[in-house]
């Protein structure tokens, strides 16, 4: 039997509308933009689903890491499989990237920003609702920051268009950008409950897209734009 | 030495190596040892339930936490009898554990169908009945008639089931009987009531109360639902059960000392 892997969480702070915290791990195990790490915490005993943490910006050379459940405390040893799933992966020719979070907190998406910007990429941010103080404050002063009303006028503008959003939201998705969706390069990271974590296709993950059902646990969580854009 | 008549071992007898397995909807359609480093202390692997015709998963898939555990409502998606063989024979053939179809179960004559279909492929120990919510006796005792053949079946209920199908059960004595966790309800955020299968430790001591009563007809049964521990495994095998069915810890990072014996 394989031995799980540990690391602990040094600090836990609200981030946003979420709760995050700082988890000290090697650095060969931290998840890329838009993969998880499936944790489970023994100090919970009401912990009966593993939780899947995601990269969010925060401390420089620390991994933070967020949606952590509302029990869990500085010092909780969690134990982890290594980073699952596709995460975003930009194009190393794109020079201008658009970061859309869709009635959600926009702490993942940003952690695209460093590697769009070792490509010299400029950088836009279109949130809905507009990021709290605590993530205003994270965010690099080069990046602009807009509401999704001027993205859908400048749809034109993105080489690669970054979106964060639930699942259930991908039909509104659409329609908010309709027949320009089809034209749109990029990706996007759906938000939901992942209990079996690729072991089960339990199915409660499945989404629709255009070459059949797929899981967001094994074959997400991040799907090309053109894949899951209007698919009846 | 010959066996006395009575105690000749029938055809449709179940013989598992190992007292654990895996309960259907847990680790997919076929054994990935990859994925799944614990196989070796399964005695079988059950695979997802499968259905006659392809499911699309419930429009309304979610798992809600509860304390003591979660429900998952997910409309137990799957490709459909003729397909999943046609997915998987090669995996279950070549599995390093026997494997166990879970049938869902819709009507005497399409679960024949789907039995014959199984029949004849490699590593397939036995098939696994799935029965409807509102299974009277009459019917269990049509889809048994059904299920007959060459391999052995395992008749799968949920607790709730249990009390109105158990009379009938014994005197149908089928291979085994598997008892499944109950299933449940909860509110969602917008207050629509979500019904689905329950798990989590909370489940396991309303297990341990029925499962000792089901122990005493003499049939064999696999007990499943809310064993997270090793001390609760072998107060199940202590009882009685011919196996005991994981169900949630298989997800779990790290199952712990659950497989040191």
């Amino acid at each position: 039997m394989t031995v799980p892997l540990t690391g602990k969480l040094t600090e836990v702070f609200q981030f946003g509308s979420e709760k995050a915290g700082v988890l000290d791990i090697s650095g060969k195990h931290w998840p890329a933009p838009g993969q998880y790490l499936a944790c489970q915490n023994p100090a919970d005993p009401s912990g009966a689903l593993i939780t899947p943490l995601f990269k969010v910006i925060g401390i420089h050379d620390r991994l933070c890491v967020s949606p952590l459940p509302a029990r869990w405390q500085p010092g909780d040893v969690l134990v982890f499989q290594p980073p699952q799933g596709q995460g975003f992966t930009l194009p190393a020719h794109v020079r201008r990237m658009a970061l859309f979070a869709f009635e959600v907190s926009p702490a993942r998406l940003l952690t695209l920003i460093e590697i769009a910007s070792t490509q010299n990429a400029d950088i836009a941010l279109f949130c809905e609702p507009a990021p709290s103080k605590d993530i205003l404050l994270s965010i690099p002063s080069m990046i602009e920051i807009a509401d999704s009303a001027s993205l859908l006028g400048n749809l034109d503008w993105p080489e690669y268009l970054a979106i964060d959003l639930a699942w259930q939201d991908l039909d509104r998705l659409s329609a908010l950008f309709g027949d320009q969706g089809s034209r749109l390069e990029g990706q996007v990271l759906l938000r939901t409950a992942m209990p079996c974590r690729g072991m089960g296709e339990c199915g409660v993950c499945s989404v629709k897209t255009r070459r059949g059902w797929r899981f967001v646990c094994s074959h997400g969580p991040v799907f090309d734009l053109s894949e899951v854009l209007n698919v009846a | 030495m010959w066996l006395e008549d009575a105690e000749r071992l029938r055809k449709q007898d179940l013989m598992l190596r190992l007292p654990m397995v895996n309960t259907a909807g847990t680790l997919g359609f076929a054994p990935n040892p990859r994925k799944m480093p614990f196989l070796d202390n399964l005695g079988a692997f059950i695979t997802n339930p499968i259905s006659r015709r392809r499911r699309a998963p419930a429009g309304n898939r979610c798992s809600l936490p509860f304390e003591g555990g979660f429900l998952l409502h997910t409309g137990l998606q799957n490709p459909g009898i003729s397909r999943a063989i046609t997915l998987h024979k090669a995996r279950w053939a070549g599995a390093p554990l026997p494997v166990i179809v879970h049938l869902l179960v819709e009507t005497p004559d399409t679960l024949a169908e789907m039995v014959r279909k199984l029949e004849g492929l490699e590593n397939i120990l036995a098939i696994e009945l799935g029965l409807p919510p509102l299974c009277d006796p009459d019917t269990l005792s049509a889809f048994v008639e059904a299920a007959y053949g060459e391999l052995p079946a395992i008749v799968c209920l949920g607790l709730e089931q249990t009390p109105a199908l158990l009379d009938t059960l014994e005197r149908l004595a089928p291979s085994a009987v598997h008892i499944t966790p109950p299933r449940g309800a909860l509110p969602e955020d917008d207050d629509r009531i979500i019904s689905g299968r329950l798990f989590g430790p909370a489940i396991y001591p309303i297990m341990l109360h029925t499962i000792s009563a089901v122990v005493k007809t003499g049939l064999p049964v696999i007990s499943s639902g809310g064993v997270m521990t090793r001390q609760e495994v072998d107060a199940l095998l202590h009882l009685g059960v011919m196996a005991v069915g994981l169900g949630s810890v298989l997800w779990h990072v790290d199952q712990g000392c659950l497989f040191v014996k």
